[in-house]
């Protein structure tokens, strides 16, 4: 499953990675798979106002992924 | 009723998007905007050299459209207006405009205050400071999630 990073996690985490799809069913498991690989980025991945999105909607951490989703981490967002 | 949103790569020139909103809202009795400006100087007062606004392909610009549609939903105007810039933006230059028409004042000062704090908190994009003390990730204060929870 491909699984894609903005702002400050692609900064720390790369901008995309490839996860297997396997052994993980939500996005609250990728995200905690993620964090264990990459503890540098695990604060900003487990922030509250962090989102998750796959094929642009929001989703939650209970949300079931299939290996053909795209799921996307963004940090918190900002304009203005 | 019309309701604009754009997302910018270059400059945002708020002098024409006000003369654009201006046109529009003809037979209006009050037009209210606000245009951001990148700052010179960071929080703790040392230079900034620019601000680089990263956005997302699809996100960002569906964000901008949702703000600006829920304005006009929300108060009572006529005409909404959001023009914002992404990329690398030099101290002084304006990063975005918003505006708002209606026939009474109250309605366009509340829609213009309320533009803006959801776009410090919602708008898709990821800024970072680079100047004189590095590059820096700004993300909203809790003063302006609280702002933004004033609307709820």
């Amino acid at each position: 499953m491909k699984v894609l990073f903005h702002g400050r996690l692609a900064e720390a985490i790369g901008s995309e990675l490839e996860v297997s799809c396997a052994s993980v069913c939500t996005v609250a498991e990728v995200r905690e798979r993620v964090a264990a690989e990459h503890p540098d980025a695990a604060s900003v991945l487990r922030n509250k106002r962090a989102l998750s999105f796959v094929g642009e909607k929001l989703v939650r951490d209970d949300y079931r992924l299939t290996c053909g989703d795209k799921l996307e981490f963004l940090p918190p967002v900002s304009g203005g | 009723m019309s309701v604009v949103a754009r997302l910018e790569e270059d400059a945002v020139h708020p002098e024409q998007e006000l003369g654009a909103l201006l046109e529009r809202a003809k037979g209006d009795g009050a037009v209210v905007s606000f245009t951001g400006v990148a700052r010179r100087a960071s929080k703790s007062g040392q230079a900034v050299y620019r601000l680089v606004l990263e956005h997302h392909p699809a996100l960002t610009l569906q964000s901008l459209e949702n703000i600006a549609g829920e304005a006009a939903a929300k108060f009572d105007v006529n005409h909404v207006h959001i023009v914002h810039r992404r990329g690398n933006i030099a101290p002084g230059e304006p990063i975005v405009f918003a505006g708002a028409a209606s026939i009474h004042r109250r309605a366009a000062f509340e829609a213009a205050d309320y533009l803006m704090d959801r776009l410090k908190t919602e708008a898709v994009f990821w800024k970072r400071e680079v100047g004189e003390a590095g590059a820096k990730w700004i993300e909203p204060t809790e003063a302006d999630y609280a702002d933004r929870e004033r609307w709820d």
